[in-house]
């Protein structure tokens, strides 16, 4: 019985076989009808996208560039202009800066030697290594913060452990600019090494060992083989840090100053403290365009490593 | 004959090795070193403050331990609301993450369409905004639409945030199903649905629970956008947390809570291998 329904079934996917390849026009119809069920397939993730991503976004940019006279709506910069005449605006615009471009270099600092080592070492050490280095992969952001208070904090771990062993006058970066890029240090550390990593990997021992067999030194083989291959995933890192870095929130809220303060701890003051959604949105764009760049970086970047991956299988 | 005693040269070669080691490996060394205090120093004093009934400076180690606090901060209604909504929360929003976007997946994998690369790449534009200002800019929607306070309004925003891992990470599996395997089924007789759950799906599988895993454990940890649309009314367990940091009464309560919160992630610690493996991990990124 079900021997008879499957060879039954099995005659017809080849007759269906050879119906498409017979007659084109049938064929045609039944792509488009492909083609159809394949948009169906795709419209709701991506019409959610579109709803919470991309017209969000355009509203507010829309919004915060028009003021509405006597009810007729016309172009406008006031509310940049009031950003940009306000100190206090000004200044946590700055701030988040600096800690963006301070937090990005010490995250390459520490870990493009990691990503180096681990590259090129084997062993015991290594692996350790790799596993200590990817463990903040494990710890949510708020955790973080809280670990991190009870660390750095005054007669905290470290506070303890320093005067244990004779020093004091121990000087807590908590509640300061420093704990903040601690924090997202300690949490970018993962993924800048796993990305960085995973470029070195595609570096492969025998072309290093062919160019030092042909008189290379050290210096040569990292500038002329290694940077050029690690500068795709090296581009990947950074905008996706300087994004995050960016667009934090949890952790220069819980670790940083209360003054000057990030935009992302700016932004919920404003919106969610002081009821001005307005402003808060005409904040956010500002975001937005400062980032406009560095997000088309990164996705071109990624759009090009993927075409480069596919032609290559 | 071989002799158990300790060779008369045994302490110098002792520290000869060591001397080799660092010079083999000393930035390694140093790396772990240095890795191990400042990563696990700071998850050390958490732990330790979840057990500790009195912890007195300057002591390296609770001065008693003991459980009282796990008493107290359970018996904590805030706490008891929010756990158990959390996790259902968490619940719904892979469930539905995974509604919306599996069939997504394997269409983008299996079928040709005009612009499928171009819609593929386009939900990286989850990662390319701000994060902070994108969850502004709409919770100012939510707010003229009257969706702060709403559980609604919270799934929404975090279903936006699973998206690119959902997809992204099932679609390459799909891609990566040895099609031939599947021929071969059709032409001996198995139905495409047979087809498809006895042969297909057992292949993509891993992925596939590595994706719902991530999504699960993520949307759980998923602190911001709660907070700026769930607000006031909708408080999830890492909302409340903000709120056990700021007001540091009971240090304890914190590192409770801190210590009951990461026991998802550690689920995801005892697979991190397989994750790393498979490349999951770094998926979410869009890499």
């Amino acid at each position: 019985m079900f021997r008879r329904l499957f060879s039954n079934s099995l005659s017809q996917v080849k007759t269906r076989r050879m119906t498409t390849t017979q007659a084109p026009t049938a064929s045609f119809s039944r792509k488009w009808r492909g083609a159809a069920l394949a948009y169906l397939l795709v419209a709701p993730p991506l019409l959610l996208m579109v709803l919470l991503i991309f017209i969000p976004a355009l509203q507010s940019i829309a919004r915060t560039l028009t003021i509405s006279v006597d009810g007729v709506p016309g172009f406008s910069l006031s509310r940049y202009t009031a950003f940009f005449s306000d100190p206090i605006s000004v200044n946590n615009l700055i701030f988040t800066f600096q800690v963006t471009l301070l937090t990005l270099a010490a995250i390459f600092v520490v870990c493009f030697p990691l990503a180096l080592y681990l590259r090129f070492s084997s062993g015991r050490i290594a692996s350790i290594v790799q596993i200590l280095a990817l463990f903040p992969l494990f710890v949510p952001g708020i955790i973080l913060c809280y670990a991190l208070i009870r660390f750095l904090g005054t007669r905290g771990t470290l506070d303890t452990v320093l005067s244990l062993i004779g020093i004091t006058g121990y000087r807590t970066p908590y509640l300061k600019p420093d704990a903040i890029i601690i924090g997202l240090v300690w949490e970018a550390i993962p993924f800048t090494v796993l990305v960085l990593t995973a470029g070195l990997r595609q570096v492969s021992d025998s072309l290093i060992e062919s160019a030092r067999d042909v008189g290379a030194d050290d210096w040569t083989i990292f500038r002329r083989i290694i940077l050029p291959l690690i500068a795709r995933p090296a581009l990947i890192a950074f905008s996706l840090n300087f994004l995050g870095i960016f667009g934090s929130y949890t952790i220069p809220y819980l670790l940083g100053p209360a003054a000057p303060q990030m935009m992302g701890v700016f932004m919920q003051q404003t919106f969610g403290q002081y009821r001005r959604p307005d402003e808060a949105e005409t904040q956010a764009v500002i975001t937005f365009i400062i980032c406009a760049f560095i997000g088309f970086l990164y996705v071109r970047t990624v759009a090009r490593q993927r075409i480069t991956h596919e032609k290559d299988e | 004959m071989t002799t158990a005693a300790i060779p008369p040269n045994f302490w110098t070669s002792t520290r000869r090795s060591f001397a080799a080691t660092i010079r083999r490996d000393g930035f390694g060394l140093l790396a772990m070193i240095v890795l191990i205090l400042v990563i696990l120093g700071p998850l050390y004093s958490v732990v330790l403050w979840a057990f500790a009934e009195r912890w007195q400076y300057p002591s390296l180690i609770p001065t008693q331990f003991g459980l009282r606090y796990w008493g107290e901060t359970f018996s904590r209604a805030d706490i008891l609301r929010a756990l158990p909504f959390s996790i259902v929360l968490a619940l719904v929003v892979t469930l539905l993450s995974a509604v919306i976007c599996l069939p997504a997946a394997y269409a983008f994998a299996r079928m040709k369409f005009r612009g499928r690369q171009l819609l593929l790449l386009s939900f990286l534009a989850t990662n390319a905004f701000p994060r902070f200002g994108l969850y502004v800019s709409i919770a100012v929607i939510f707010f003229r639409l009257n969706l702060i306070g709403t559980v609604q309004g919270v799934i929404l925003i975090q279903l936006v945030n699973t998206l690119l891992l959902m997809i992204w990470i099932p679609t390459a599996a799909f891609q990566a199903v040895d099609r031939s395997l599947e021929e071969a089924a059709l032409d001996v007789g198995a139905s495409p649905l047979r087809v498809f759950i006895q042969i297909t799906l057992p292949m993509v599988m891993p992925a596939l629970s590595a994706a719902l895993l991530l999504t699960f454990v993520n949307t759980f940890y998923e602190a911001q956008g709660a907070l700026i649309v769930g607000l006031p009314r909708v408080v999830t367990m890492p909302v409340l947390m903000y709120s056990l940091i700021n007001s540091q009464l009971v240090v304890q309560y914190g590192a409770v809570v801190s210590f009951v919160l990461w026991m998802p992630s550690l689920l995801l610690l005892l697979v991190a291998n397989r994750l790393l493996r498979g490349g999951y991990l770094t998926a979410g990124f869009g890499v």
